[in-house]
This record gives C-alpha cells, structure tokens and sequence, in this order.
C-alpha cells in the first residue's frame, strides 16, 4: 500500500511528502506499520532511493500515553490504535499535527499545552468536594472526575478544534475539563478557576465538539462545560 | 541542601520533587517527554496499603511478611518494614492532592484483592490506578512550578554524570532541541528512569524505559543489585506492534488456561496445582506455560457477556481492539513477557547510591522486591522512595566542594561531534535490535550456563562494535550515544545470572533448579575497567 508522509528535517527546514511502498498484514496500526517502514537496514522510499528513518513519538503503543499523536487520511488520531485495515482509500497519508511546531518529521512541540496550564494555576491542591451534594449526584460526578483526569494532554482536541489557534488565548477542551477537575475537587478554588475557564475557553468555543469526536479518552467535555459554565 | 536534579518525570520524580518543595529545596525535573508519557501510566492493578480500618486478621506486619515472603527474604527487613509502615500515609497524601481513588459506600479508598498477598489492601482508582496518580502529581508539580520551587526540562536526555571520588556533582544532558550537551550542578542527582523493558525490544512497558541511565551510571561507578531478578508477566499477547499484557484480574475472576492435546483442552494448571491453579504467582504461571512448549490459551468465555462486561471491560476493549478476539466467545492466545525489574541500582535504606549525593528511586533502584515483586507494590515504591530520598536530601547540609567538570563536558561534546563523522556497517537501530533479540532468547525464564555464556558472548561482540557504529542522524542523539550503556546494563544482567548458581524467585535455572542456602543474599554487580565483578552481599552492606 502506498503510505504518504509529512515529513520534516528540522524545525527551521521546509515539510515535503515522501511516499512509500509499504505491506500492510491484518490488524497492522499506523505505529506498526512505521515500524515495519523504520526496521530496515536500509529505509528506501517508493521510488527507490535510501532516505532516512521516519521520526516519530511513542511510549506505551496501546493508548493511554497521548505520544502518537497525529493525522491520518486528516483525522487527528493515536497512531498505535488506528488500523490500516480500516481506512478507506487505497493510499494513507499521515501528517505531524498542524497546530504545533514540528522538531522533526511527525515529532511535535506540544509544550504550550503544559504552559498555558501552568500560567492559570490548574491545580487542585487540596482535595475539598462539595459535601452537599447528595449521593447520587456524587456518584455521577465520580464518573466524569475520573474521566476527565484521563486525559493524555495529546492535543488531539486542540487539533481538530476550529477555534484553538496556537494556544495564544483560547485553550481547548483538555484547558476546559482539567478546570472542571480542579473545580469539583477543591470547592474552595471553584471561583478562580472558573474565572480562568471563562477568559481562556468559555467565550471562545464556537461548540463544535470535534473535540469529543477525536479524544481518545472518550471524555465528555461538554459535561465538563455544562459544570463550569454553572460557575458563578 | 538547596538543589537537586531528577532525571525522569514518572511517579518516584514527581514526588521525589514536590516533597523536596515542600522540604524547601528546589529541583530541576529533566525528561524527553513530559509525565504524561511515563511509563508509570500503565500501571493499572493498584497500590497496597494497610489503612486504620483493614480486612480483620490484616496489619502492617502481614503487609511486611507478604512483601518479604514475595521476594524469597531477600529484601532489607528494615527497608520493607519502612514501606509498609508508610504506606497509609502516602494513601492519604494521594487523596489529599485530589487523586481520584475508586471509593466505598463511605467515601474511603475501596481495596481488592490482588495476587501474592495474604489479605485485600490494594486501593485502586479503577483500572487506572497509575494514570491517576501521574495525574494527580502532575497539577502538584504544576503548583510547585508556580511557587518557584520546581522548574521543568523536555527534550532533554541524560548523558552521563558528573562524578569524582565518589560523589556526584550534576549531571549533563543532551538537549535535543538544542542539539547539543548541556551540563546541570546540583546538590544531589536524583535517577528516576524507571525499568529496562525496552532493553527487551517491544514488550509490555513503554518504549522509552531502556535502562541506559542505569547502564551509564553502572559503567561510572555505580552498583547493581540483583539485575537478574525479572518478573515475568504469565499473560500477554502479541501484536504487530508490542506485546499486550492482559490483567491478572482474568485469572482472578476465574480464568482458565490450557493448551490442546489431541483435540481437546488440557487445563495444566488445575491438573498440576488444584482448583486454584490458575492463580499461581507470575513465576510459576510464567514457567508452566514455557514448559507447556505449545500454544497456550486463556478463557474467560464461560463467564459470559454480562459479567465480562462488567468485570473485565479492559481485558475486553483490549482483546477486540489489537486481536478481534471476542473473549465471550474465543480463548486468547496468550504467551509470558518481560514485565518488571526487582534489581537495579543498588541503593541504601535512604536511597542514595554507593557514589555519594546520587540517589535512586522508583523502578530503577533495588531495594523492596527481593527476589520478586508483589503485585501492587510497585506503585508504592515508587512514592515511598521518591519521598524518602527527598526527606533524606532536604535534612543534609549544603555540599561545601564544589567541582569543575568543563574539560569533561568537552571533551564528551568533542566524542559526540566525532561519532556524527563515523561511517560503518553497524546502524544503531540494528544493534539494539539484536541485543533485544540476544536477551530474550539467553536470559527468558529458563535459563541455563551455556545459553547465559552464549549470550554473554554475543553481548560482548555487540559491545566491542558498538563504538563504531554508523550515525543515524534521523534518529535523536539519544539512540546513538545510549548503545553502550544499554549493552552495558544487558552484559551485567546476563553476567549476574550465571553467578547465581540457584534458582529463586523469578530467577529460574534449569542447571540449578533448587534454591541453595549459600546464595540466600542480594547480587552486587560493579564495573572496573571492563571486568564485571559479582559479590552476594552476605553481610547486608547496603540495608543502613
């Protein structure tokens, strides 16, 4: 099968496509299929010629660490749970993630992420829920809490959001559900954080919810919203 | 003190630096990547502690018993007895920060059951246990960020260490994003780079958990203890692109294995160890199915789709998603892997190393699990250490030498513009892949003299080429200058395993297949020039 990349030297160089021939066996994900491209002596593209290994992030390959993250056929997704088999098109092309800088082929700088968490202080620093609520309404929001703090800060849902630029002042949706977990964890910080959600998603998010689409997580960030914006 | 480095942003750093921050002593967290990508997201299982209400009959005592028992008595008793005498702490310091533990009907961590332990102690957050903790550490350290106490360093891989007469100054790091070394002086150097998983190729552990600081450290100075310890996870399965492990909850909720024999299932668990068979400890289930020499499978079928549904959701997604295996329908083929490393940097009882100011913790110090691991210690170990090695830095007086390492640091800069020039059959990549390839076949669960001497031989072929290996520049830096050190790590190991004539915990030797009382003590491993040195550490040196 034909595999088109994305790819780039260098942070400063220019992107160009290179396309490989590459076999592609039953049940092969896009990171197996990198790695059946990369582990050759040699690594030849489809017209031939040696060319160099495909740079790209990996860690645990079965989807709960966020590193390869990337676009495939144009859908943001996790290389190491995304399936050859089941693209459509008799072609795959795969490109590093657009709203990041790249360092080198489908490797990105997603430290904005970190930075722009760090800047609003989402920190929950002491556990104090609100002990009002009753059981069931707990047990609900139990759920969602661990849901939300399963997010592999991968910036899939800034990548597909039509509203995250570069993380200048709108977020995105993991900005928007690490508030809620900061807010539903420590009551006392519920005014503050909320102030933060407001000014860097609240009055930004257009509510596409791609976001939702693409999270590997599968987290409700609209259930998330539907908390924060409750917010006084 | 006033500062320290952490090398890795898992579990034991993170909380190694917040306690310091607490502690008042700044640190410097350095990672490729950020804690998000760590290894320690994988754990899943849970943590053990024993709380002010326990199971009746269940204490403190019995969580030191199981931990010593686990590891074949090889484990400090002081250094265990500390780890579970902390552990109810370090449950309530994780729902402080906000952690989201999976609760009981009053709020309270709820605890299950888990393999090896004589009672149910293991607080769990789901099946998620680890990625809730990173998560909860991750907003801690961010909070320490913001009170100027911690500050954080990506694309940034260790080199090596800045060591003279035995104590550590620092360390220098290759900046990836720079493309060049940069050196750090500190304090105390804190290692918290996890296991060597990737030593063995693609297997249950994250790829970046190679062991090349260890390697490193080792070939500068630094002891090893007990390498060969490595515990053997009984089921997992491949894929094209790892192998994945399937919880021991399947086992625990009943699951059967069996191979086929003449067209029909042979359940060689239950026949050769009784009912309870299948849930052997990881050592034993790990030996059975390399004995087995056939395909072996487990069901959890007979269970049906609700209660699979229920129980064992993970194992489910799992299964369907890299095999299009139905496990309320079919068996999975499933076949032991590398899991967990008990040895490592040999650390005492306050975590530091034998080099001075140099501290190990979490999976890359050696010091709780003896000859094998209990399940649902690993996750504690990690916090416990981290917060011992920070309680022992912040209570030491400043250093008062300092030392200068610039002509070191050039000189490594100079070996590394000198490698970019080299020109050579042997690719990195290449290299690794045979030694990953040499330490499955030579140091599995089996092992014997002859393939351990055999591996031993082909390690050191590796090693004596691995200096004049072909520069890949299109991988980082990093691949290119760790062979070394990584072969390094693999060489002692298999060097280790054949000095201990015995078998013994997950140690198994089919030219020594008893234990043997006179090798009833920790392997200490130390590199002079070249030569591996193995001593078994009678005296107990190391538990102070």
């Amino acid at each position: 099968m034909k595999v088109k990349i994305l790819r780039q030297k260098n942070p400063f160089s220019e992107s160009y496509w290179e396309a490989f021939d590459a076999d592609v066996t039953e049940g092969m994900s896009i990171a197996g299929l990198l790695d059946s491209i990369n582990y050759n002596d040699d690594i030849v593209n489809d017209k031939g010629e040696k060319t160099a290994r495909i740079g790209w992030e990996c860690s645990c390959l079965q989807g709960i660490c966020g590193a390869c993250a990337m676009v495939i056929n144009g859908t943001p997704a996790l290389a190491c749970e995304t399936f050859a088999g089941n693209l459509k098109g008799d072609e795959i092309t795969i490109r590093p993630l657009s709203k990041f800088p790249v360092i080198h082929d489908l490797l990105v700088d997603r430290s904005i992420i970190q930075e722009n968490l760090r800047k609003t202080d989402v920190y929950i620093e002491e556990y104090k829920p609100d002990s009002s609520k009753s059981k069931s309404k707990k047990e609900k929001e139990y759920l969602h809490q661990y849901s939300a703090a399963k997010c592999l800060k991968c910036g899939l849902c800034l990548e597909v959001c039509p509203n995250y630029a570069g993380g200048e002042n709108f977020y995105g949706a993991l900005f928007a559900n690490d508030c809620y977990l900061v807010a539903s964890r420590n009551k006392e910080k519920a005014g503050e954080i909320g102030k933060m959600y407001k000014e860097h998603f609240g009055r930004g998010c257009s509510k596409a919810l791609s976001c939702m689409d693409v999270c590997p997580m599968k987290i409700e960030t609209t259930a998330s919203m539907a908390k924060m914006n409750r917010q006084p | 003190m006033k500062n320290a480095i952490i090398i890795g942003s898992g579990i034991s750093g993170m909380t190694c630096a917040v306690k310091l921050a607490e502690a008042g002593v700044r640190s410097l967290i350095v990672s490729p990547f950020p804690a998000e990508r760590s290894q320690s997201v994988m754990a899943a299982g849970g943590i053990n502690a024993v709380l002010s209400n326990p199971e009746e009959g269940d204490s403190v005592a019995c969580h030191v018993d199981d931990t010593l028992k686990g590891g074949n008595f090889l484990a400090g008793k002081n250094a265990v007895k500390g780890l579970c005498e902390g552990a109810q702490d370090i449950i309530r310091y994780l729902e402080k920060i906000g952690t989201v533990f999976t609760v009981d009907e009053n709020g309270a961590p709820a605890r299950h059951s888990f393999g090896g332990q004589s009672h149910k102690r293991t607080c769990y957050c789901g099946a998620a246990t680890g990625k809730q903790i990173v998560s909860a550490l991750v907003m801690e350290v961010r909070r320490c960020e913001a009170a100027g106490m911690i500050s954080r360093r990506l694309w940034s891989c260790f080199h090596s260490a800045l060591i003279k007469d035995g104590v550590c100054y620092g360390a220098l790091f290759f900046d990836e994003s720079q493309g060049r070394l940069v050196a750090e002086y500190a304090d105390a150097v804190v290692i918290a780079t996890g296991g060597q998983n990737a030593l063995f190729g693609k297997t249950t552990g994250s790829t970046q958990c190679d062991g090349y600081t260890a390697g490193k450290l080792f070939m500068q100075g630094a002891e090893l203890k007990n390498p060969e310890f490595i515990q053997y996870h009984p089921t997992t399965f491949e894929t094209a692109q790892k192998r994945m492990l399937v919880s021991e909850t399947a086992r625990g909720e009943g699951g059967r294995l069996f191979y086929i024999e003449n067209g029909k299932r042979v359940y060689f668990m239950e026949e050769k160890y009784g009912p309870k068979g299948n849930l052997m400890t990881r050592d034993v289930v790990s030996r059975e199915i390399y004995a087995a020499n056939r395909e072996v499978f487990l069901d959890v079928s007979f269970l049906g789709k609700d209660e699979i549904d229920r129980k064992l959701p993970e194992v489910r997604d799992l299964c369907k998603k890299y095999r299009n295996i139905d496990i309320a329908k079919e068996p999975i083929p499933v076949a032991p892997s590398v899991h967990f490393f008990m040895g490592g940097l040999a650390v005492r009882n306050n975590h530091e190393t034998n080099i001075k100011n140099l501290f190990a913790v979490g999976e890359c110090a050696s010091i709780y699990h003896g000859a094998n691991r209990l399940g649902g210690n690993s996750l504690l170990a990690a916090l416990y250490s981290g917060s011992v090695a920070a309680k022992e830095i912040s209570e030491r007086p400043s250093p008062e030498s300092k030392c200068d390492f610039a002509d070191y640091c050039k000189a490594e800069g100079l070996k590394l513009e000198k490698m970019k020039e080299s020109k050579s059959q042997f690719p990195v990549m290449y290299i690794r892949d045979l030694a990953a390839q040499t330490v499955n076949r030579n140091l599995g669960i089996v092992r014997d003299a002859s393939s351990l001497q055999k591996g031993i031989e082909d390690l050191d072929y590796y090693l004596s080429v691995a200096g004049r290996i072909n520069y890949d520049s299109s991988v980082m830096m990093y691949f290119n200058y760790s062979l070394t050190g990584i072969l390094t790590l693999a060489r002692a190991t298999m060097t280790s395993a054949l000095e201990r004539k015995e078998s013994r915990g997950a140690h198994y030797r089919s030219d020594y297949p008893d234990a043997d009382d006179s090798f009833a003590a920790s392997s200490i491993i130390s590199y002079d020039g070249g030569a591996y040195r193995v001593r078994l550490d009678k005296e107990r040196e190391y538990e102070s």
